[in-house]
């Protein structure tokens, strides 16, 4: 018994077995976890290597460029960049996609024991850092507050850090902004002098005091007591009652030479939100962890959290990296509701059977479904490439169906029973029904195979759609026929209402068959004149592609802006927050309607700040964060709001440079930026020829911002020392070193113990000692002999320029010219400009620019791209060759390959659209999916030919009988595809050139093949006719020869003999 | 006794049987996969890619006075569903075991 014979004898078997598979499917489903993308595993490692003393150049000759060598002879490496700065060297080695991390940092592991041994003696071991996405924060929290401020930190650490961090999922929770408390002891270097004090000896004086010391045990009577001393600090105001000196027999109290401040530290990054003071807390996840999970646990915390809190401190969100997530995932869910709405009333429209249209309503979900149970099995997710495939599929699980629901239908008319009928039409279309689903096979099975960027995107859409599909043709296999066979029936008059409204329908589509019938009848008596149209069709479809401009990945709006501003170096943090709240002011005014919370902080931060130390700072530095209000409710983009952003800081000649980007570089689809390498040994060579690019590109139409990688010289002082005259007053370079950063920086004394808690105390000149050169200049050096010495009498101050951080990329010295692309203008038009710049420049030797950034991305995928297309065209057409068994009518059908690319580019064009990675796998999909249309014609005509009609007339009558499936797999495929061309949520930028060239490429290429294939066909079988004609004719000459010659033949053999 | 050869479209079968069944005519035998055309009329059955639907036969053995009864319900078939395709033919049998 065949598949189809027993499922449609064993319905309820059959019946259960989906049920099954919905079951499990929907069980699935709610174990699916949500994300913004597939995990992608990280491809880059960072090799830290600290040589402490060392300056830039000495770090890159001596453990960088060791290193590199060493490392470059890892597997599967793609670039090796560094970073040498003053003190430490950071390799980051960017592998290629699609190999294990563990592997590869195996290997990195191993070359660097090698080269451990041959760095310079003071340099510590290479360590290894595996840089991974959880490292991107998943929310912003902002805080605000009023009085609080003071004691900011420990508020936050205790009520709300704390219990976030316990959250599962959460890795790290840090503060920024709220500076933590310290206790300093200010000196007044001239009492210290006059009481032959030093900050040395106040430090130890304090710390000898600060401690508690056991005593042992004592035993008093039956009894044992601990003994101890309890000396620390109750209270920092305690100090101040310390006997530091005595001095003709009157005790010096600490109080006469310094005053103790117990408040935070001098130094730290401040936040501001919405103008006011307060801090920023970033929420990290821990690898593997769930977002939209963590995001929904920690909104749920909050309030509680928030009732713990002082009431002047405020918790607001300034970035949920769930929103995104949860709305890009829902308007995809209503892509595919209405998708699917679509494609029923499609069935219904050309099947006018409210039965056929409910068997095949039940079939579309039931694929669906079952992909959820492939997500759950592989630790999938929900995720904008999951949820697309879903998209794309739903136009393409239906054609199947109609295809072996068709020949049913036309059984029961001819009046066999629904369950015979059933049987025996399936067994008439399987073999051409799989042949079909092998095309799309064909198309999305290499997608699997890819690699590179692109191959982690397309990856999970490649097995999607093959196990979608090969559901979907298990389904209409099995299940299909067993709904027909019991839902289906010769269908009497329809009902009253039925007839009003179909029966319109009905005769429009007669008159089309009609129309159609009639043109195909013209068009295969006039083959020149139809090949020729299309041919010019082709050409000027060409023409349309020359205007399209070309992008990586297109950019999507974003809710999150940042931006980094960067003032001359060196600006102290008073300045730059004057600066950051007159911007914040200018834009909060300016945004009020759109705007949720703006965001900046200024200052150096702290060490132990994980996310700040990941981030460029320091009192230069400006950092924005700016929260747009939801898509929809507000009246301004993203991409407008950027170059407003833009305009005002360019407006501001105080600004150094700055970096504004849509979505904070951390999700797909923010601008995209084109990078100019410029390799060269010479710092100033470079220098130049970047400064020149630089101001060439900014006068470029589409350049948003253009920025140089190099830091500038930074300028600092330096206390240098006659080591002759230090080494007559008994000091070394180290101790008078040690003395200087001990009065400017301070020394730790001791810590500072309160409620578990343990803060610094440091002693440290008063800050009114340390403004000016002088009191540098003044500050007392102690030697071994009895007298103190000045800094100004043993070395002198000088001002000096510290070399930038040296960056090289693949072992070559290295400066780039960054340009991120302002919204609306193509990577492509700003690329191109970059490269007429950079060839009328005059390069000095040994000094060469390359394109790198998004522009070398897309080569790359393109390239990918290009062989994947080759590679599906070539199993496109061997799969149809083993159907047809021929080599010629694959042929044919292949010509509408050609039309469906002119139509994604005329589409691409009227929409002002730009090709880009999306819009390329669009026109690799329509491979598939337009020659599922030439199958079906050319199938059908070669069946009447069989049966005996002429060339001509096949074509007619089969073009006519698969109008009305061509048309409706294609309206189905095209309809499905609409809500997401025009889909307006959030993410839709990124598939809406998908959408839009699916659409483009099949309507053309539908018209063109339901006109040109049968043309074609024609021309073909009428060479074939006319091969096969002379061939008759050289036959029939032979024939005629041998009768005319056969006695003399014989004649002459006998005669032989 | 009679024989009948009848010859059907595969979708006619178990009506056939059935009729067979209630008419009291308990033995025949059937060969399923059968090829063959119409003198006439009608659509080839070759299981083929041009002609992929196929025909059964059904050969019975039947007393005599059932032979009009089944040829009459087998035309009222043939009458009520023309495009699907079913013949009949009798003959008498000599001999039997």
């Amino acid at each position: 018994m065949s598949l189809y014979e027993s499922s449609v004898k064993r319905p309820i078997f059959t019946a259960l077995c989906f049920v099954a598979v919905v079951v499990f499917g929907l069980f699935s489903y709610s174990k699916l976890p949500i994300d913004q993308l597939p995990d992608i595993e990280s491809n880059t490692i960072m090799v830290f290597t600290y040589y402490n003393g060392a300056n830039a150049s000495d770090i890159e000759n001596n453990v960088t460029r060791p290193l590199e060598n060493t490392l470059n002879s890892c597997t599967h490496i793609k670039h090796i960049t560094s970073k040498s700065s003053e003190n430490v060297s950071v390799i980051t080695l960017e592998f290629e996609y699609g190999h294990s991390i563990d592997d590869l940092t195996n290997d990195v592991r191993d070359k660097l024991s090698m080269i451990t041994n041959s760095l310079p003696d003071g340099a510590g071991s290479p360590i290894i850092f595996k840089f991974d996405t959880s490292m991107m924060p998943i929310m912003l929290l902002s805080v605000q507050a009023g009085e609080s401020q003071a004691a900011l930190y420990k508020i936050l650490d205790e009520n709300v850090v704390n219990p976030l961090a316990r959250i599962p999922g959460v890795g790290t929770v840090s503060v920024t902004g709220a500076p933590q408390r310290e206790i300093y002891v200010y000196c007044d270097p001239a009492k210290l002098e006059a009481y032959n004090l030093t900050i040395e000896a106040i430090a130890a004086m304090i710390g000898q005091e600060n401690r508690s010391i056991p005593g042992g045990n004592l035993d008093v009577g039956n009894e044992t007591y601990a003994l101890r001393v309890d000396g620390e600090f109750r209270d920092p105001r305690d100090m101040s009652s310390l006997v530091v000196a005595s001095i003709g027999g009157r005790n010096v109290y600490l109080s006469d030479v310094a005053e103790i401040a117990d408040r935070t530290q001098e130094r730290a990054q401040e936040s501001y939100n919405n103008g006011v003071q307060g801090a920023m807390m970033v929420i990290q996840k821990q690898t593997g962890a769930n977002t939209v999970e963590i995001c929904r646990k920690v909104n749920e915390a909050l309030p509680a959290l928030q009732k713990n809190l002082p009431s002047d401190i405020k918790i607001g969100m300034i970035h949920d990296g769930s929103e995104d997530i949860i709305q890009t995932v829902n308007s995809l869910a209503e892509t595919i509701a209405y998708a699917l709405l679509f494609v029923v009333l499609v069935v219904y429209l050309f099947t006018g059977r409210w039965r056929a249209t409910v068997v095949v309503a039940i079939t579309i979900p039931l694929s669906l479904i079952a992909s959820f149970i492939y997500l759950f099995v592989t630790d999938g997710s929900l995720n904008i490439i999951s949820l697309s495939s879903l998209t794309i599929a739903i136009g393409m699980v239906v054609d199947d169906t109609i295809v072996v629901l068709e020949n049913i239908t036309t059984h029961i008319e001819r009046g066999a029973n629904p369950k015979q009928a059933a049987i025996h039409a399936t067994n008439e279309v399987a073999v051409s029904v799989m042949a079909s689903t092998m095309t799309i096979f064909a198309v999305f099975f290499p997608l699997t195979m890819m690699s590179g960027m692109a191959g982690v995107m397309f990856k999970q859409l490649g097995w999607m759609m093959c196990i979608i599909i090969a559901i979907s043709l298990i389904v209409s296999l099995t299940l299909t026929p067993m709904l027909c066979s019991r839902m289906l029936k010769l269908e009497k008059k329809g009902s009253r209402i039925h007839t009003i409204i179909y029966r319109p329908i009905q005769k429009a589509l007669d008159g089309l068959d009609h129309a159609y019938s009639r043109l195909i009848n013209k068009a295969v008596r006039h083959r020149k004149t139809v090949v020729a149209l299309c041919l010019l069709l082709f050409v000027a479809s060409l023409f349309s592609a020359s205007d399209l401009k070309s992008e990586f990945f297109p950019s999507d709006e974003q809710s999150r802006i940042s931006a980094t501003i960067y003032m001359p170096i060196n600006t102290n943090t008073d300045r730059s927050r004057g600066v950051a709240q007159e911007l914040s002011d200018l834009w909060m005014k300016r945004y009020a309607d759109d705007m949720v919370t703006c965001n900046y902080r200024v200052g150096a931060a702290d060490e132990n700040n994980t996310f700040a130390s990941m981030q460029t700072n320091g009192t230069h530095v400006i950092s924005f964060t700016i929260s747009l209000k939801e898509l929809g409710e507000r009246s301004i983009s993203s991409d407008d709001v950027v170059a407003q952003m833009r305009a005002d800081l360019n407006a501001r000649p105080e600004i150094e440079r700055f970096m504004v980007v849509a979505g904070g570089g951390m999700s797909m689809g923010s601008q995209s930026s084109a990078g100019f390498e410029i390799y060269g040994y010479d710092f100033n060579e470079t220098d130049e020829v970047a400064a020149t690019l630089l101001a060439a590109m900014k006068n470029v139409e589409g350049v948003g911002e253009a920025y140089i990688s190099r830091d500038n010289y930074q300028p600092e002082y330096e206390v240098v020392f006659d080591r002759e005259k230090l080494a007559q007053h008994g000091l070394n370079l180290s101790t008078a070193a040690t003395y200087l950063r001990n009065r400017i920086y301070g020394a730790t004394a001791s810590y500072f113990r309160e409620d578990g808690e343990e803060y610094y105390i440091k002693v440290r000149y008063a800050p009114e000692y340390r403004t000016q050169l002088e009191d540098i200049e003044n500050i007392l050096l102690y030697g071994s002999g009895t007298n103190a010495v000045r800094v100004r009498d043993v070395g002198h101050l000088e001002e000096v320029f510290t070399p930038p951080t040296i960056q090289r990329k693949d072992r070559q010295r290295i400066n780039t010219v960054t340009c991120v692309i302002a919204g609306g203008a193509a990577l492509s038009d700003v690329v191109e400009a970059g490269q007429k710049i950079i060839e009328g420049m005059d390069l000095p030797e040994g000094v060469n620019v390359q394109i790198s950034g998004d522009y070398e991305d897309q080569q790359e995928s393109f390239a990918d791209m290009a062989t994947l297309a080759l590679l599906i065209i070539m199993l496109v057409f061997i799969v149809m060759a083993a159907q047809f068994e021929s080599l010629s009518l694959p042929f044919i059908i292949m010509f509408s390959i050609p039309f469906a690319f002119s139509g994604v580019l005329i589409a691409l064009w009227l929409t002002g659209t730009s090709i880009n990675l999306m819009s390329v796998l669009g026109g690799i999909m329509l491979i598939g999916i337009v020659v599922k249309n030439g199958i079906v014609l050319i199938d059908y005509t070669g069946l009447c030919r069989e049966r005996g009609m002429s060339a001509v007339t096949a074509t007619v009558t089969a073009a006519r009988s698969r109008l009305r499936p061509v048309l409706m797999t294609t309206l189905t495929t095209i309809l499905g595809m609409i809500p997401m061309a025009l889909s307006q949520g959030q993410g839709s930028a990124m598939w809406r050139p998908l959408g839009i060239s699916v659409i483009g490429g099949l309507t053309v290429s539908t018209i063109l093949t339901l006109l040109l294939v049968p043309t074609l066909y024609c021309v073909f079988q009428s060479t074939g006719i006319k091969k096969a004609r002379r061939k008759h004719r050289k036959q029939l000459e032979l024939a005629k020869f041998w009768a005319e010659n056969k006695d003399q033949f014989i004649h002459d053999k006998t005669a032989r003999i | 006794m009679k024989a009948i050869l009848i010859t059907f479209d595969q979708s006619y079968t178990e009506r056939i049987i059935d009729m067979l069944t209630t008419n009291n005519c308990r033995g025949f035998s059937m060969v399923e996969q059968l090829q063959g055309r119409g003198s006439k009329t009608g659509q080839p059955h070759y299981g083929n890619h041009a002609w992929p639907s196929m025909c059964s036969g059904i050969i019975t053995m039947v007393d005599d006075d059932k032979v009009d009864i089944v040829l009459e319900k087998l035309h009222a078939m043939d009458i009520a569903t023309e495009k699907l395709g079913l013949r009949a033919f009798t003959w008498n049998v000599e001999k039997s075991i």
